[in-house]
């Protein structure tokens, strides 16, 4: 009897003892759990869920010697980024919390920054693209994804240096308000590399047909052509390119190489296509948490079974660049100098070397670029993470 | 040149833009029936072409037959067993079931074959004919010659057959047909059928070409809709005509004013022969006139 006694008075007191240590960081997240970003809500979710667990495995987050486990509040916002705002809203006001992982979908991320600068809470965000997300002068946004201004960047710096000089570029673009935005960045990203844009020209979203474009195209013989647009007009658009022997020195894509069906429903044709990711499972980058990219991509398979793709990639990195900025600012409250940390960032992660610019956007990340080689994408850019270099010129067509 | 070059594109094109306007047009002249379902029935049969090129490589033009034979019986036993049941009933009830019956096939389709987008290359895709500086895709120009046989042979078994000239009384005057011996419940299958075999096999002509996924089935029943405007309903040569035009319009719209415009041009084409003769380019009187 007295064994059991002294027993459980020592277990409870344990257990006083580990509550009264390892004391709690919570962060919040209303992210789309159901309704049509489910997908992609659950991806950014399964990148924040393995950062928890690898960080608890190490112990926490390790601010001012003391050690703090992460614990995450997550609500659904049924793919409405109305209800994600209200869900923002109750994290910061009944719950208590301050640090608001982002959601995904510039929608939501738009909706929801509103609220968490309202109330002077901070949000990291790896889920949203949209420009319009840093003109809004807020001081508490901080985004990882590389806007859509500047998607097709890395794919005209790839081609600096190469020789057979390329000196000409055409640009055609689906005409709705994402790939408008990629395209205009290009436009202006060719120009500023001495490059002379010949064509310039949206068309219909979904278009069935893209023979006169082409055939216009083919008229200017551009060294580079550069696609804006989706999936479907991308296919419709190589396959019209080989029809009308257009053969130029790059052909690169906003929407496409980087997907698995790009392959497979182009066959052959898809060879040495470039395409622009945010990340990808090859970038050999190192990481503060993980070690580097390819043991985040390991831990991630091990987990879930599947491979990780640039959504569940920008909601781990999302998580690691916070943390970092807490530990850095050693407060797990003072969102002052956990703003201080992130501005001065500078650190690389497995999403690509951080820095934000003053409205909280990430610059000098970039794309990385891929290139269909041998019926599989390979990283080819940037050149020190890749996994091979690029071909060019891009072989005519067999 | 150039504009050699863009004519005969919109020509390959609209060859695709009539196969598919046929069937459309057809159903809709001879049973009244404004079939909202056509490009959902249309990617049945872009999926049997794909899964067929797919599991045993099975060339896309060889499996026309496939496509013909299966969804005509698909679209036989709906018309015969669903449509028959309520096809005297208001064109409204019916626009209802069609509607119904494209959010079902579209369903149907994602949950089954997924919305990622499919595309059929074979290895001769991207060969060309070229004749100095006009270059002529093998493919669209096979896809062009299929259709334009097709049409044909569509508006010879209307002609020449008994079922043919059936289905053309039927559509003429149903009761006149009832009295010589026609039955329309028959007829409406049999014409139902065809229709939905013709869209199955312009389904399989556009694995090659474009990428397809469910998601673009409104799109293709919208270019139906338009040919049949345009060339008069329920007549062959009218689809053909009116796919005809299209194609062409969308391409010299596309280079004389702006690729984003052809759209609007094509709907406006639509809108001016409702206005100035709304029988459509071939329409003849007695044809597909509201029997109600």
């Amino acid at each position: 009897m007295k064994r059991i006694i002294i027993a459980v008075i020592l277990s409870i007191s344990l257990l006083f003892a580990v509550t009264a240590f390892a004391e709690e960081i919570v962060f919040g997240a209303a992210l789309s759990l159901t309704g049509k970003l489910a997908k992609e809500g659950t991806l950014v979710k399964n990148g924040y869920e393995l950062w928890k667990e690898a960080v608890n495995k190490k112990g926490g987050i390790k601010v001012g010697g003391k050690n703090y486990t992460v614990k995450i509040i997550y609500y659904d916002d049924e793919s409405d980024p109305n209800r994600g705002a209200k869900l923002v809203e109750k994290l910061i006001t009944v719950d208590k919390v301050k640090l608001i992982l982002g959601p995904y979908g510039s929608e939501s991320v738009f909706a929801t920054s509103a609220i968490t600068e309202k109330y002077g809470a901070i949000m990291v965000q790896g889920g949203a693209a949209a420009d319009k997300l840093y003109t809004r002068n807020f001081k508490n946004l901080f985004g990882i994804y590389t806007v859509a201004t500047e998607y097709m960047d890395d794919i005209i710096e790839l081609t600096k240096g190469k020789s057979p000089k390329s000196e000409t570029v055409a640009i055609v673009y689906s005409n709705d308000l994402f790939s408008t935005e990629v395209a205009k960045g290009a436009k202006r990203s060719a120009e500023k590399n001495g490059l002379k844009v010949v064509f310039y020209q949206d068309y219909p979203k979904g278009t069935q047909d893209l023979s006169t474009v082409i055939v216009q195209i083919k008229g200017k013989n551009p060294d580079i052509i550069l696609g804006c647009g989706h999936f479907q007009d991308t296919i419709v658009m190589v396959k019209q390119l080989k029809d009308y022997k257009v053969n130029p020195k790059v052909l690169g894509f906003s929407v496409g190489p980087t997907l698995p069906d790009f392959v497979n429903s182009l066959k052959g044709d898809a060879e040495n296509i470039f395409g622009s990711a945010q990340w990808t499972m090859t970038l050999k980058y190192k990481d503060p948490v993980f070690g580097s990219n390819q043991e985040f991509v390991k831990a991630y398979k091990a987990k879930y079974k599947e491979d990780p793709n640039y959504h569940s990639a920008g909601g781990t990195a999302a998580a690691v660049i916070f943390q970092r900025a807490i530990e850095k600012a050693g407060s797990i409250d003072d969102i002052a100098k956990i703003r201080a940390a992130l501005s001065s960032f500078n650190e690389e992660t497995l999403y690509g070397k951080i820095k934000f610019d003053s409205t909280g956007k990430v610059t000098g990340k970039g794309m990385a670029v891929v290139q269909i080689i041998g019926g599989t994408q390979k990283t080819v850019f940037p050149d020190y993470v890749a996994e091979t270099k690029p071909i060019y010129p891009k072989p005519q067509w067999k | 040149m150039v504009l050699l070059q863009v004519i005969i594109n919109g020509l390959l094109l609209g060859g695709f833009y009539a196969l598919i306007g046929i069937g459309f047009s057809l159903v809709w002249g001879v049973t009244n029936i404004i079939n909202l379902a056509h490009g959902a029935i249309a990617l049945l049969g872009a999926y049997l072409t794909y899964y067929l090129f797919v599991s045993i490589q099975l060339d896309p033009f060889l499996s026309i037959p496939l496509s013909f034979v299966s969804i005509f019986l698909f679209g036989y036993m709906l018309q015969r067993f669903v449509m028959n049941l309520v096809v005297k009933a208001q064109i409204f009830i019916l626009l209802i079931l069609t509607f119904g019956l494209e959010i079902f096939l579209v369903n149907f389709m994602t949950t089954f074959f997924s919305a990622d987008f499919r595309s059929v290359t074979p290895s001769y895709a991207g060969e060309s004919l070229v004749i100095g500086e006009i270059v002529i895709p093998y493919i669209r120009l096979a896809v062009f010659f299929v259709c334009v046989i097709f049409a044909i042979a569509m508006g010879l078994f209307l002609d020449k057959t008994w079922t043919g000239k059936a289905i053309k009384a039927t559509s003429l005057d149903i009761e006149a047909a009832m009295m010589s011996g026609i039955n329309p419940a028959k007829i409406y299958a049999i014409t139902f059928g065809l229709g939905s075999a013709i869209a199955g096999v312009s389904g399989t002509l556009l694995t090659l070409t474009q990428a397809f996924s469910p998601s673009i089935a409104g799109g293709l029943t919208l270019r139906a809709f338009i040919v049949s405007i345009l060339g008069g309903l329920g007549r062959i040569e009218g689809a053909l005509l009116g796919g005809l035009i299209l194609g062409v319009v969308e391409t010299l719209s596309s280079y004389l004013i702006g690729e984003s415009y052809k759209n609007a041009i094509a709907f406006g084409l639509m809108v001016l022969v409702l206005v100035l003769k709304p029988s459509g380019l071939m329409g003849r009187k007695y044809y597909a006139e509201v029997k109600h």
